[in-house]
């Protein structure tokens, strides 16, 4: 080849009467070397025939879905009124940050996710879950809820060093009323984990809110309404295209509008929630529970200490969370539904109990000389000089306690939980919100399965008093009082009026409800009803001092000991806080033509008469000193011009409103600390209230 | 008398120029520009306009550089090649790093990439070295050609040092094109196929900067890993596809337009090509540059010196290499070495260094038509 290539390029280049380029030498090459080309050229088509030809519409679909993306939008989340209208539970705008893993696990550098730490103060845990997070493949990923307008501004700025980082607005819980009510209307968590892949097939999503006590939990369902969706394009860094572009690209612009969640209207009267509040002001712990005797309608329930929602709904600061978990007043706790022992004001049990089993009439007399002897025992009466000659109504006005020890010598611990029963008491009854209790009635069967030795005859007489075993919750209680005070209709709670639609349409009427009706005896009925008169107004009744002179409260008071009395009387204030009385009130007004239950539990809060009556008296005072249509207008009112001071307080404080905002609200809950200089107090006590009962095993025999 | 002989010097002019390169040359630019208008509309930027000029600058130069005595650039190469090996020198000394990698000298008004020139200057060198020694008969052993390969691995070394995967073997892809067209005797051939082998693992461990054995890796499993390396190739593949026969239209291509693809504008031009005009487009595409490929060919072959025959195997092998591995890296065939599509890509040194090579070519298809302008 190159021999032959040699002897044409000199014939070659004499032609061209230069030396010649050689063309002949490299001929053959020439031809490999186009052949080479041709062979590429032909393979590279192959390549891009296969690509474009043969999986061209797969890929072209692929490139559609690309751009394509559906978004969620969030529903509005229902809101929740009381009984006129006020609202309870509403929705304001929060900024909110997410990371789309796609575009930030592209574009980021290592620098990236410290300038969101820095800019968002994130916690070392926020952190690991957002790693977590970007190695999984979701759409996107909450970083952090309701940012301050000035950390928007950061995030806004610096949007080119974060990319993949989106601010975007959502709707956040708000509760205007704070802690009012807090245990009742509930607040919102972010989903768990185990939780969201359960409740995945509902649409809930990692990050999503969901309702974690009172109604928010409750009626969760109704409340959360049904997402829409916004198919848009997108570029790859995510960023939305014009309505325009998207309807070129991808045909009608398609949005499904969220459907918002349902409205709830309440029995609640958030005018009587916030008269509880200011009567319970000085108040450790316990619950008030405020009913209408007429429909079992739920007006209040209330539980101290309270907490806020406002902070437990989104990021509650680690040292708020702390601070809640230590606190021995337990305020996550709503005692309104929880249950306790009931003291004297379970009387009524076993004065209805003696009265219809025929046992006592209404006049027949118990001489009280301080003391009932049974078995060898003493049973004390809280009056040491005695109440001497005592029917019912006296027994029940003066509490006194050998009357009922008498009484349920006769009948026995089964006859009296059977009355119990029937007013509902060892039963949930229904209110459907947070962790019920049912509380417990004991009988000889669950001693004989419970108590260490065994039933013995003596536990009847410790539970006519509301002692011994016996545990109520006060909504029980407020619900037994308004079967009293109606006439024998024991309802079910009402705490719903109605569901209706962000429009207003009504869906549902929640009816009054009665669950049955307790047959006594008028007279006998009418005997305890006056008995609870005289309780308050009559002089030697337990809750004398504190009646009111406008309205006509007929109640029982009730002080429960909740540790053994030793040797020597220790005065309630000087026991250890966990070792003090319960002191409760039973009671409706007015007595004539009941409207409206209260009942007061204090826990470990002293007497009935001299601490828990007080509280109900400036309740019902204030309740109907209200002039109705004026007082909750100008309340309204008030409560939205405050709360356009916060907002715009919260706007002002900017950074610092997230660190500072939850102190102070929870300083002004924070109960208050017991004042050992009650002591003052302490001859009133003993010598005016007080329905002091006897823990069950006490032997006195040693005094004869 | 005057006018006859100034139009017989403008004849003369016109006809030196090998006009057909001319076209093929424009038209690929024009295709060019065109699809960067597409990209800048994506980037909002011009890269259209910055390019069309760098085009019109570069077509001048060639131009003059076609016209000028052949001998020129044959005398000179040595030199050109030693001022481009200093200008790699003076970029590892001051150079510009840019992505972990130091390529550029910052000329204040633009960045020059000396690497590019170093693809002509290999050309003219080589070109040079086979013209010594055309009177040499049969084919060259490995020994005859050791200066040749210890000047040429100087200029990959500064190359690969900076580093850049790419420009190195599309250098060396070239040089080993042209000393093939030469000859190489057989058993040098064999020799040269097991060193290399020998020294592939060695490259692999000592040579090769962890960047560039990922992109090595992530082409060889490309569907494993759908966020990291492949996800750039992978958009590209979905460019490719998505455009099917007619394409998308012009500044319709959502991979494009949208930004999926990575460096639209740059070494994956053709996916905005492909997509907005699918595979017709492409097909008219290749064809011009397998039209080029032809004409630098037939310049070669009709080439009155050794040093034309050589500089026209060598720009063939510039556009051959530089098609087959961009558009097989950019459709997933290849690993993503960084290679620019020739007059697609934008890029000034990369376009300046074309046009270059373009001038050599006109220059070598001159010296038959305007022999008497040498003279």
């Amino acid at each position: 080849m190159v021999e032959l290539g040699q002897g044409k390029s000199s014939h070659d280049s004499v032609g061209r009467g230069e030396q010649g380029g050689d063309s002949e030498r490299y001929k053959g090459r020439y031809a490999i070397l186009v052949s080479i080309g041709f062979l590429f050229f032909l393979a590279l088509l192959g390549r891009l025939w296969f690509l474009q030809v043969i999986r061209g519409d797969e890929f072209w679909r692929v490139s559609t879905e690309n751009i394509i993306r559906d978004i969620e939008i969030s529903p509005a989340r229902g809101r929740i009124f009381d009984t006129s209208g006020v609202t309870l539970a509403d929705n304001r705008p929060s900024f909110d940050v997410y990371v789309v893993p796609l575009i930030f696990n592209e574009y980021s550098d290592q620098g990236t996710l410290e300038k969101l730490r820095g800019f968002l103060n994130l916690t070392p845990g926020e952190l690991v879950r957002i790693e977590k997070g970007l190695e999984r493949k979701v759409a996107d990923l909450v970083v952090r809820r309701d940012i301050t307008r000035s950390q928007v501004a950061q995030i806004e700025a610096h949007q080119l060093d974060l990319p993949g980082v989106e601010v975007r607005v959502n709707a956040h819980r708000y509760y205007p009323f704070h802690s009012v009510g807090a245990h009742t209307v509930g607040f919102l968590g972010e989903i768990g984990q185990v939780e969201q892949e359960e409740l995945e097939k509902f649409g809930y999503r990692s990050g999503d809110y969901i309702g974690r006590m009172g109604l928010e939990r409750a009626y969760e369902s109704a409340l959360r309404g049904s997402p829409g969706v916004d198919r848009v394009v997108v570029d790859a860094a995510g960023n939305r295209q014009g309505e325009a572009q998207t309807e070129f690209l991808i045909g009608e612009y398609q949005h499904v509008a969220p459907v918002a969640g349902r409205d709830l209207t309440t029995t609640l009267d958030i005018e009587l929630m916030l008269i509880i509040e200011e009567a319970m002001r000085d108040k450790a712990a316990g619950s008030v529970v405020a009913l209408d005797p007429r429909d079992g309608s739920v007006l209040a329930l209330y539980s101290k200490p309270g907490f806020n929602p406002n902070s437990w709904t989104g990021r509650l600061s680690t040292q708020e969370k702390r601070r809640n978990d230590s606190d021995p007043y337990k305020p996550m706790i709503d005692k309104s539904v929880n249950s306790y022992f009931p003291g004297s004001v379970y009387k009524v049990v076993g004065s209805l109990a003696a009265l219809e089993e025929g046992l006592m009439q209404r006049d027949d007399e118990a001489y009280c000389p301080g003391f009932y002897r049974f078995g060898g025992r003493r049973f004390r009466c809280w009056k040491r000089a005695g109440h001497g000659h005592t029917d019912v109504v006296e027994a029940l006005a003066g509490s006194c306690d050998v009357y009922y020890y008498k009484a349920a010598e006769q009948l026995g611990i089964d006859k009296l939980a059977e009355y119990s029963y029937r007013f509902g008491f060892g039963e949930v009854t229904g209110i459907g919100i947070n962790s019920e209790s049912a509380g417990r009635v004991p009988t000889k069967e669950w001693h004989r399965k419970n108590s260490p030795d065994g039933y013995q005859y003596g536990f009847a007489l410790n539970t006519v008093i509301g002692q011994g075993d016996t545990l109520v919750s006060p909504l029980q209680m407020a619900l037994a009082y308004a079967a009293i005070a109606n006439g024998g209709d024991l309802y079910y709670p009402r705490l719903l009026k109605s569901v209706s639609t962000r429009d207003g349409d009504v869906l549902f009427d929640y009816a009054p409800r009665r669950r049955k009706r307790i047959d006594f005896d008028p007279k006998h009925l009418e005997a305890i009803r006056q008995g609870l008169h005289d309780a308050v107004n009559i002089d030697g009744g337990t809750a004398y001092s504190v009646r009111l002179e406008d309205v006509i409260v007929a109640g029982k008071t009730g002080t429960a000991q909740v540790h053994k009395i030793g040797n020597v009387r220790v005065a309630n204030e000087n026991k250890e806080f966990r070792f003090r009385d319960h002191a409760w009130f039973a009671s409706y007004a007015p007595y004539e033509n009941p409207e409206l239950v209260v009942i007061v539990f204090l826990k470990h809060g002293g007497h009935g008469g001299s601490d828990a009556a007080p509280v109900a008296m400036e309740i019902y005072r204030k309740y109907f000193d209200r002039d109705l249509s004026s007082s909750l207008t100008q309340r309204v009112s008030e409560l939205a011009a405050a709360r356009e001071r916060i907002r715009v307080n919260r706007d002002r404080a900017g950074d610092h409103q997230e660190d500072q905002d939850p102190d102070v609200e929870h300083e002004r809950y924070l109960p208050p600390i017991p004042d050992h200089d009650m002591g003052a107090d302490m001859g009133a006590v003993f010598s005016d209230d007080s329905d002091m009962s006897f823990a069950p095993a006490e032997k006195e025999a040693g005094d004869e | 008398m005057n006018e006859t002989r100034e139009s017989s010097w403008v004849v003369r002019l016109v006809s030196a120029i090998d006009w057909p390169l001319v076209l093929i040359v424009s038209t690929l630019a024009s295709v060019g520009v065109f699809n960067l208008y597409s990209a800048s509309m994506a980037a909002g930027k011009s890269y259209h306009i910055a390019q069309a000029i760098a085009y019109l600058f570069g077509l001048s130069v060639a131009l003059v550089m076609g016209l000028i005595n052949r001998r020129v650039y044959e005398r000179w190469s040595y030199v050109v090649y030693g001022g481009v090996v200093a200008l790699l020198f003076l970029v590892m000394v001051v150079g510009t790093e840019l992505n972990g990698s130091k390529r550029w000298l910052n000329l204040g008004v633009f960045l020059l990439q000396p690497s590019e020139l170093l693809k002509i200057a290999v050309i003219m060198i080589t070109a040079r070295y086979f013209k010594d020694r055309e009177s040499k008969e049969g084919s060259y052993s490995l020994l005859e050609l050791g200066r040749l390969f210890g000047l040429v691995g100087l200029g990959v070394a500064f190359v690969l040092k900076q580093p850049d995967l790419g420009t190195s073997l599309a250098i060396l892809a070239i040089f080993m094109t042209m000393v093939l067209f030469e000859g190489v005797k057989a058993t040098s051939l064999v020799a040269m196929a097991a060193a290399a082998m020998f020294a592939t693992p060695f490259v692999w461990v000592f040579g090769m900067k962890e960047y560039q054995k990922d992109r090595v890796i992530t082409f060889l499993n490309l569907e494993e890993d759908q966020y990291g390396q492949a996800w750039q190739v992978r958009q590209s593949i979905i460019a490719f596809g998505s455009g099917r026969m007619w394409g998308k239209g012009h500044l319709e291509g959502t991979q494009i337009q949208k930004g999926f693809v990575p460096e639209f504008e740059n070494d994956f031009a053709a996916s905005t090509w492909a997509e907005e005009h699918g595979f017709i487009g492409m097909l008219f595409l290749l064809s011009l540059y397998m039209g080029l490929i032809l004409w630098s060919l037939r310049i070669s072959m009709r080439a009155q010196d050794r040093y034309g025959v050589h500089v026209g195997v060598g720009m063939a092998a510039f556009f051959f290499w530089h098609v087959l591995v961009n558009i097989g890296m950019v459709t997933g065939s290849l690993p993503v070495v960084g290679l620019p599509l020739p007059l697609m890509s934008y890029g000034r040194s990369n376009l300046m260094t074309i046009m270059l090579g373009v001038g050599l070519l006109l220059n070598a298809s001159a010296t038959r038509a305007g022999k008497t302008a040498d003279r």
